[in-house]
Parts: structure tokens; sequence; C-alpha cells
């Protein structure tokens, strides 16, 4: 049965070869276009390596302090009197004014004695990612986004190792000089991402440090992880290390012990911002600590929207109805044209109704015919996308983000196929399963 | 094997009520080769749609094969028609994409059967036409006699135990016709087919059992 659907589709593609083509067309391009945009999405946005915790992660980039005065507001009613004198009725409103604000990232010294006594957490990361570093060689000099990290900083972000291997706690302990590189620091610095560039030195800044680890650059940019060098965190000037304001230049980044167990960490965050003893502070009185989960974080940081709910749904659903809309032009031509194609066929359905098939039969066989023409589209969509993509990659077209084809993508690629040719086949062969089968053999 | 009782069959527009069939009282008993003839539009293809149910009778009742078949819903219409039905078109219905041995296997699918014991019943229908050595070719690639032997290799590679044929013969000249009807007459005398024809040709009505006429949707003869 399913052998001479197959058939049977494929002659009738064959058939008419302007129709295929645009419907091949129709559906390749639509699902080329999908395809770059799941594989943007999960670049930016997939629990890729390093972000592999990207669901326990909670996010502490910042602090706010702001300091509340009360106002008085003073309404004074003028009241004419029977007696012909006026009378004066004053009435006092306080409201609370937020007078000054400030924020900004935190101080080491506030993260470390603040942020690593959480119940629902089990790992924190600090990061100053606040500084560039210039390096030279042989006459040259480079420049490079530094970012300080701790040791725990790569047990969070699990980053693919090529060569070597990341930070520790010993190299905290003691401020030590080595770095861990990107590859594509490591080629623009040492002309190539090899092993044998381990251990050797590269002059950066004021001082030497040696070559600990080389790490496949992230898919995309993200202020988590854009450094092209990694330090161990405590090469950052003592002064800043030691300072005891609230603010300095330091971010953090918690693991939640279970995806489950944030929001019980954002709570503790926030308990632990309400209630901080603020009466060191000359010019504040209360302190806030910024935190969210990575995509509402990144929605927030994209869209400069401090209210999580409203960032997440102001990036979503204009994506959505944008890609609805996208999705609804192609699919709702490939229904119109066919359904032109149902009126071809009526008498192949006639013949086949009196010899016995159902609507049922009949509803499946179109839907099977739609579904292969959208595999052979899919097919050619996603050796187009595939084209695309390394001719994005290659070019570095969207700046720092790579596109990729990870196997996830491919599902999702094969779950819209689906949807699609299902989509587009419902309607026509609905009808077509009604026809009534003496008027079609007429 | 086909009674149909007080059968009649109206079209309605909006405006005008056209009757298609008038109480018409009609058995065909098993093994009978009837031929129904008539003036164009008074209604033998109605009659002949009835009794294949792929129309419905505005009124009366259908028995086909001891079976009322009145209430049958989709499904069950769909299966009856599938193991006791065989249809013989004038213009011939094969599906152009399909090659003869798969347009003689289409009752089939729609059976629990296996694909070689599909295709083995298909080889052994076209044997009957004697169109074997035609297998693998395509419809268009055949006369107008052939293609019809086709058809009614189509129609009776299920062994159904009734044929309904509407103008096998008016689409071909009159020796291609000959052979039709031979093997029509064949597959009735050998098989015990029922088989119930629609024509136009005088000379074919002659060769069957029997012969009614319709006329304005009643019968006269």
């Amino acid at each position: 049965m399913i052998k001479n659907y197959l058939l049977l589709a494929l002659k009738v593609l064959k058939r008419k070869p302007l129709y295929t083509f645009i419907s091949l067309f129709g559906i390749s391009f639509t699902l080329m276009i999908l395809m770059l945009l799941t594989s943007l999405f999960d670049a930016t946005l997939g629990a890729n390596q390093p972000l592999t915790n990207r669901d326990r992660l909670v996010l502490v980039p910042s602090l706010e302090r702001t300091r509340t005065e009360t106002d008085t507001i003073t309404k004074v009613d003028t009241v004419f009197m029977d007696n012909g004198q006026v009378r004066y009725d004053t009435t006092e409103t306080y409201e609370d004014d937020v007078v000054s604000t400030s924020n900004g990232p935190m101080s080491y010294q506030f993260v470390t004695k603040n942020l690593t006594n959480f119940k629902a957490a089990e790992n924190y990361a600090f990061y100053n990612d606040n500084a560039f570093i210039d390096g030279y060689l042989n006459g040259q000099k480079f420049s490079f986004a530094a970012y300080y990290v701790n040791a725990n900083y790569w047990e969070i972000f699990d980053f693919d190792f090529l060569y070597g291997g990341p930070l520790n706690a010993d190299d905290d302990a003691q401020a030590s000089k080595v770095v861990v590189l990107t590859d594509k620091a490591a080629k623009a610095y040492f002309g190539e991402a090899s092993a044998s560039v381990i251990g050797r030195e590269m002059d950066l800044g004021t001082a030497v440090y040696r070559v600990r680890g080389i790490v496949a650059r992230p898919l995309t940019d993200s202020p988590l992880f854009g450094g092209d060098i990694y330090m161990p965190i405590t090469n950052v000037d003592p002064r800043e290390l030691n300072s005891d304001e609230l603010s300095g230049g330091f971010s953090a980044v918690l693991l939640a012990s279970s995806p489950g167990q944030r929001e019980a960490l954002q709570e503790e965050i926030n308990f632990l911002a309400e209630n901080y003893d603020m009466s060191g502070e000359e010019y504040f009185d209360a302190l806030e600590l910024f935190n969210a989960p990575f995509i509402t974080g990144y929605a927030q940081g994209l869209l400069g929207e401090r209210d999580a709910k409203k960032a997440v749904r102001m990036l979503f659903i204009p994506i959505g109805i944008l890609i609805l809309l996208f999705v609804a032009l192609p699919l709702l031509n490939l229904v119109n044209l066919n359904i032109s194609r149902v009126y071809e066929r009526k008498s192949e359905i006639g013949v086949r109704k009196a010899f016995g098939a159902n609507s049922r039969d009949i509803l499946y066989q179109f839907i099977f015919e739609n579904l292969i023409l959208t595999f052979i589209g899919g097919a050619i969509g996603m050796a187009f996308a595939v084209g695309m993509i390394a001719y994005i990659n290659a070019n570095d077209l969207l700046g720092i983000t790579r596109l990729s084809y990870s196997y996830q993508v491919f599902l999702y690629f094969l779950l819209v196929i689906i949807i699609f040719g299902f989509l587009s086949g419902i309607l026509p062969a609905y009808r077509m399963s009604k026809t009534n089968v003496a008027e079609s053999l007429r | 094997m086909i009674e149909l009782k007080n059968v009649s069959k109206s079209y309605r527009t909006d405006t005008i009520e056209t009757l298609a069939l008038q109480n018409l009282n009609l058995s065909v008993p098993a093994g009978e080769f009837l031929s129904i003839m008539g003036p164009s539009g008074c209604g033998k293809s109605t009659l002949l749609n009835i009794m294949g149910l792929i129309d419905e009778p505005s009124t009366g009742s259908v028995i086909l094969a001891d079976q009322e078949i009145t209430n049958y819903n989709g499904t069950q219409i769909a299966k009856f028609r599938n193991e006791q039905l065989g249809f013989i078109f004038q213009s011939f219905h094969l599906i152009n994409d399909l090659s003869v041995v798969d347009n003689v296997e289409l009752p089939l699918l729609y059976r629990n059967i296996s694909g070689k014991e599909r295709r083995r019943m298909a080889l052994e229908a076209l044997a009957h036409v004697t169109l074997s050595n035609r297998a693998g070719h395509f419809p268009n690639q055949l006369s107008g006699g052939q293609k019809q032997r086709v058809a009614i290799a189509r129609a009776i590679v299920g062994q159904p135990n009734i044929i309904l044929a509407d103008e096998p013969t008016g689409n071909l000249d009159s020796r291609m016709g000959d052979e039709i009807m031979d093997i029509l007459l064949r597959l009735n005398a050998e098989l015990g087919t029922t088989i119930v024809m629609v024509t136009h040709d005088d000379r074919m009505a002659r060769k069957t059992h029997r012969l009614i006429r319709l006329s304005d949707g009643e019968r006269v003869s």
C-alpha cells in the first residue's frame, strides 16, 4: 500500500514539473529560512557548550542601590463660608520617592562574602569582563578581550577544551600568570591553535603569562563568556579585589542544584538583598540584586527591560508572530496549489472509492503524498541551509555568532517538516476524501 | 442477488426538482446478465449508480447479496463495494500514472492482502482478459479495447459477485466492442458473476439474458 502511494506520489510530482517546482521552491525556501532561524536560536539560546548547564543558571550581573525619601505633599483648599469669611483646609499626604540610584557590577569582596552561601546553589562563578588587554609578540600588538574568572567558572561553563585544561583553585590562590585562550585568539597570536601552544608564553600587558589551555570559541557572543583570553580572577588589581565598596567590576553566575531549584535560589538572592545591612552606605538605603535565569536574562539584556516576564514576552511574542506569518504565506500557497490538484485527480478518487476506498483511505493517501513532497522540499531546503550556514560562518556574517547544525537542529527541522507537510495537506486531502463518487466519475 | 423496491431518485436545485427514477422495482437473480437500455437522460446511469452504492436513492430500498444496504454507513458501504462489486466504465477510468498491473491491483489495496498475493491475483485477472503480456505497460500505451480489458481485469480481480458495467463498449469500435462483450459473457458463464450492463447498443443487449428499458425514470419493459 505504502509502496503504491509512494510510487504514485513520485509520478504525480514528475507529471507537472512546473507545479512541482513551485511547490518545492516554496517549501524548500521556507524550510531553509526556518532552519537558519532555528539554528540561530539554538546558537544563541541553546544548551550548547559551554552552556550545557543553561537551565540551572541564575545570572547575577549587577546590583542597584537606591535612596528613597518621603515627600510631603501639602494641599490647601479655599472654602468660602456663609458668613463671608474664608477658611483654608490643609491636607498632607506622604509619598515614597526614589531620589537617587546607582547600579553596576559588584565588588569582589561583596560577591565572595555574600553570594557563596545559598542553600539552593551548588556552585558559583565570578568574573570580571571589564577589560581589554594588549598582547605583544615580535613587535606586533594585539588587543584581546580579557575575562578574569574564578576556578569554579570552569565547572559551571563546560568549555570545549581543544588542548590543555582549565585554570584551578591554586591559580586563584597564587594569582598565577596563566591563561586559557580561544582557538581564534591562539591563531591570532601564535599563528596556530595546536597542542604545541600549551605552555608557551604570552606578553600580556606588563606581565608574561603561560598558556594553560585552548578552548573552542563558543557559538555565540555572550557577556558570560565573551573573552578572547581568560585569567585567574586574582590577577585583577589588588586595590579592586580588596575594595569594601558594594559596587565594583564583578558579576556572578550561580548554579542551582537543579532546574527546579532555580526559583528558590532567586528568592534567596532577593531575600539577601532586601535584608542587607545598608548602614555602611552613606548615600543609599536599599539594595537590589538583579537576577534572572539564562533566557530571561538574555531577553532583559537585549531589550533593556527590567521586568522579567515582560522581557520574555517582548522577545518571544514578536518572534512567534513573525515566524507564523512567514510560514503562513507559503503554507496557504501550498494549500491552494494542492486544492487545484484535487480537481485534476477527481476521477482517480472516484475510481478508488468505487473499488472500496473509504474516506479515511483517501485522506491518508493525500496526506502521505503531501508529506513526501514536503520531505523532498525539506531535503533540498536542508542542503541549502547547510550551504548557507557554512557560508555565513566562513564569512562571519553574523559577527561573532556562528550557526550550528546539531542533531537538535535537525530534529526541530524534521518536526517542522512534518507539521508543514501535514498542515498544507490536510485541508485539500479532507476535501478530496469527501468527493462524491458518482459526480467524479461522470 | 439485486433487489430494488420502489426506488425513486430526485435531484433538487434551488428552483426545480428533477425526477431521475420513479418507483422502480427490479429483481436480478444471481448469475443473470441483465442489460438496461433507454434514451439519454432516462435514468440508466442513475439506476446503475444506485445498484453500485455510489449514489443513494431518495426513497425505496436496495438489497444486494441478501443484505439491506439502505442503512449502511460510509465504511460499511466501502467494504461492501470492495468485496461484492466490480465496476466497468465507458471511459475506462484507469489511473494513467500506474502500470497496467498496478491498476488491476487497486481494489486489493483496500483489503488485507500481502503485496505478493496482490500481484499474483492481478496477473491472474489479466490472464483472464488475455493481457498478461501488457502487465508492465501504462494505460496510455494501450488501445481502447485493451484499456477496457484492463478495466475488466480490475473489476474481476477481487472476485466480486456483481459486475456493473456502464456502456462498456460505448467508446469502442464494433470489433473491439464484440471482444469486450465476449469476455463479459464468458465471465458470466464461467464464473457465474451477475452482470448488469447499461448500453445503447441493441446488438449487445440482445446477447444478454434479459433486457429492460427505461424512459423518463420509469421502467417501460
